[in-house]
């Protein structure tokens, strides 16, 4: 056991440190959840994978580096700590994109990942829909079979950045006389041929958006995996969006550098003097967590339903963390961007108001606990 | 960058739980002083910090901190921790360091944050802290007053004594060390206790269900995996703190015993909580995990000494720094 990187992987650290402190725009890019956001979003993307650093661990062939779980989880590091700008094509490429390495065809990969790694496709998941949320098995949007391909029909929701993205991935009801998780195909979609209508969040922007399918022809070829094995291909990749990937720890390691330099300059009593303290350890502490789990993902282990774990921790922690900083702020923490006394512009509460949906998305808290308490622990149903 | 143990660490631990499931039984730990002493001598248990030319294993505290989780998890009674992990550091240099590493030296300290000396009634050698210098102190000379207390099994004592010897080893070393061993049988103790209640929980049945099928309860349990879960890799790095001798150490060590005493004080309250009044009871041997738990969980400074300290070294130093 050690905490040592090699040298290969400090050169790494290095050259991406320079990189970014040469290329990461000095004043915030607008919203992604507003149109012109989402395109300057965009365009950083293009600047990143100029670089080939847009998808680091991904293969050379797709835009990638090959880089290790390890290098991957430095490159976050980096990255957050240089405040550099949120990922729209996060969806795409952290939760759709290892699907279509473990269950894609050849060339589904040729055909999307590169356009995705340059974010000249955003991709938008398209899980939930208004009757089915925690119990996503319950979904009743449906494919009918037509010659070469299908039909979609019914209605997603809540799908993040689908508002200005260009494509969707989802699951549709493939076999209906299937009930629950059988049944169910994944497609890839493209979202010109959907009803899209953006719903306001609560910061006001229109951060996701509903989905309203009318016999859009997808074929045969948009079908990702096997028709009718959609859940067990979708369940496959779940830890992806619980974990490692699409919260690494450098974000909120990130977030807890930046708690405890506010701590210092705005004062803090004892109390919440602990509180950031045991803050500043929490994200230490996932960081070693990740390190551990690298190390078993690179030794061919599967983490499994222990990912939920690791997403009570980090999405808790996240919002307990923004929280503090209002509390330390006062009255002025909750001013936004468009407040001269803002601090940092309103960082800390677009952080919050983002931090809250953590426990949400991805699978809420307690479905999570659920998941720990039956499949970790062996407690009945 | 492998922030994993290697297989002859998880060997070891696995050898160091082998002997404890065989000869340290929950009967032994309610009426033994210091069961398997022998069997984990034999295995090199108080020989793994000693240097090689003292026939120690000269390894270092990452090598012991599996080992120790597995003697938190079976409540292992004795001198343990004060005799494989403070001693050695201790008495460097001397010539007793054979006998140490061969288990026919218990030795108990009253060191750094610890206020009295654990079983020291068993110690052949008692080390004491004196104005910032370790003494060794020889039974004969020592007054010990029985300090009795919720831990049956690991009995504190007052120390008191006239003829020392003043160590030329420096103190802050050792407490660091066996404040990092007694964090991981804090995580070992919290493993047992969240394994036993889960067991419980799915065999014991109320309104025509096992009690763990209830929400409140499962999540009650999930919540403590969690706290161990996240608790144990601050140990680890811990371990690695201290043998790297890191200018973080002090740091990483307070962040190690107060997460591993938290995460076994929640371990030990939902273990009662779900286990419900058989869990209060004396015949039960789950009291002896908690009693274990509570005792240790105040050794060598409990959570509100260590957590005053993150917070001067987390927000009253100029910059907090991570490892590498
Ligand atoms: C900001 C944001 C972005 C999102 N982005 C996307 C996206 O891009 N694509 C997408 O498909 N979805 C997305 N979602 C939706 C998200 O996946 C769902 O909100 C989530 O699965 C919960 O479903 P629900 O909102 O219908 O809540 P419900 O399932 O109705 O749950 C409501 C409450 O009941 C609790 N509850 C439900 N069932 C149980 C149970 N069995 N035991 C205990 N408690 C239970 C829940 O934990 C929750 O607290 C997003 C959500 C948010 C907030």
């Amino acid at each position: 056991m050690d905490l040592d990187f090699t040298r290969a992987e400090q050169d790494f650290r290095a050259e991406v440190r320079d990189w970014l402190a040469g290329h990461v725009p000095g004043a915030p890019l607008p919203s992604m959840d507003t149109r012109e956001g989402f395109e300057a979003h965009r365009e950083w993307e293009h600047l990143l994978a100029g670089e080939r650093l847009s998808v680091v661990s991904w293969p050379v062939e797709y835009g990638g580096r090959g880089a290790s779980l390890v290098e991957w989880l430095i490159f976050e590091e980096e990255y957050w700590a240089a405040s550099a700008p949120g990922r729209v094509s996060q969806n795409g490429i952290f939760l759709l994109a290892p699907t279509l390495f473990s269950h894609g065809t050849a060339e589904q990969r040729e055909r999307f990942l590169p356009g995705m790694a340059r974010a000249d496709d955003v991709w938008a998941q398209a899980w939930s829909e208004p009757e089915a949320g925690s119990d996503l098995a319950a979904l009743t949007s449906r494919a009918e079979r037509v010659e070469g391909g299908w039909r979609l029909h019914g209605q997603k929701t809540w799908s993040s950045r689908a508002s200005y993205a260009d494509w969707g991935f989802g699951l549709f009801r493939s076999d209906p006389a299937s009930a629950r998780h059988r049944g169910l195909t994944y497609f890839m979609f493209p979202l010109a041929g959907v009803t899209v209508r953006p719903i306001a969040q609560l910061d006001g922007e229109h951060g996701f958006a509903e989905l309203f399918f009318d016999g859009l022809f997808v074929p045969d070829d948009l079908v990702l995996g096997a028709a009718g094995e959609g859940w067990r291909i979708a369940m496959a990749t779940t830890s992806s969006e619980r974990g490692l990937t699409l919260r690494s720890p450098g974000r909120f390691l990130a977030t807890a550098d930046r708690l405890v330099r506010l701590a210092r300059s705005t004062g803090a009593d004892p109390v919440l003097a602990d509180q950031v303290a045991r803050a500043w350890l929490d994200a230490e502490s996932y960081r070693l967590h990740t390190f551990g789990t690298a190390r078993r993902l690179a030794a061919g282990e599967e983490i499994g339903s222990a990912s939920s774990m690791g997403k009570v921790f980090w999405s808790e922690l996240d919002v307990r963390m923004h929280a503090l900083a209002l509390r330390l702020l006062g009255e002025r923490g909750l001013l936004d961007g468009g407040a001269p006394d803002a601090e940092e512009g309103g960082r800390w509460l677009d952080g919050y108001l983002f931090s809250l949906a953590g426990p949400i998305y991805a699978g809420t808290n307690e479905i999570q606990r659920n998941i720990i308490a039956e499949r970790v622990l062996g407690l009945p149903r | 960058m492998n922030f994993a143990f290697t297989d002859d660490q998880l060997a070891l631990a696995a050898a160091v739980r082998q002997v404890l499931a065989a000869h340290c039984p929950a009967e032994a730990v309610r009426n033994g002083r210091s069961p398997a002493w022998s069997q984990l001598a034999e295995i090199g248990l108080f020989g793994l910090l000693v240097p090689q030319e003292h026939d120690g294993l000269g390894l270092g505290l990452v090598d012991a901190v599996l080992p120790f989780e597995e003697t938190g998890r079976a409540a292992l009674p004795g001198p343990v921790a004060e005799t494989a992990v403070a001693a050695p550091l201790l008495l460097a240099g001397d010539p007793a360091l054979g006998k140490l590493a061969a288990g026919s030296l218990r030795v108990s300290v009253r060191i750094g944050d610890q206020v009295y000396a654990p079983d020291a009634d068993l110690a052949d050698l008692l080390i004491v802290e004196r104005e910032g210098v370790p003494h060794a102190v020889r039974p004969e000379a020592a007054r010990l007053t029985p300090q009795s207390g919720v831990d049956r099994t690991r009995p504190l004592f007052g120390v008191e004594f006239r003829d020392a010897t003043r160590l030329r080893t420096e103190v802050a070393p050792a407490v660091r060390a066996v404040t990092v061993a007694v964090a991981a049988q804090l995580v070992g103790a919290a493993r047992h206790l969240l394994d036993t209640t889960v067991g419980y929980a799915r065999t014991r049945r109320q309104f025509g269900a096992p009690i763990g099928s209830f929400q409140a309860v499962k999540h009650r349990l999930a919540e403590v995996a969690i706290a161990v879960e996240f608790a144990a890799p601050l140990v680890y790095a811990a371990a690695l703190a201290v043998d790297r001798r890191l200018p973080t150490v002090d740091r990483d060590v307070s962040a190690a015993k107060a997460a591993a005493g938290e995460a076994a004080e929640l371990a030990a309250g939902t273990a009662l909580q779900v286990h419900g009044a058989i869990g209060y009871t004396g015949e039960l041997d789950l009291g002896l995990w908690l009693a274990r738990v509570w005792s240790l969980s105040a050794a060598y400074g409990g959570p509100g000494l260590h957590r005053s300290r993150l917070r001067t070294a987390i927000l009253g130093t100029p910059e907090v720094r991570r490892w590498p």
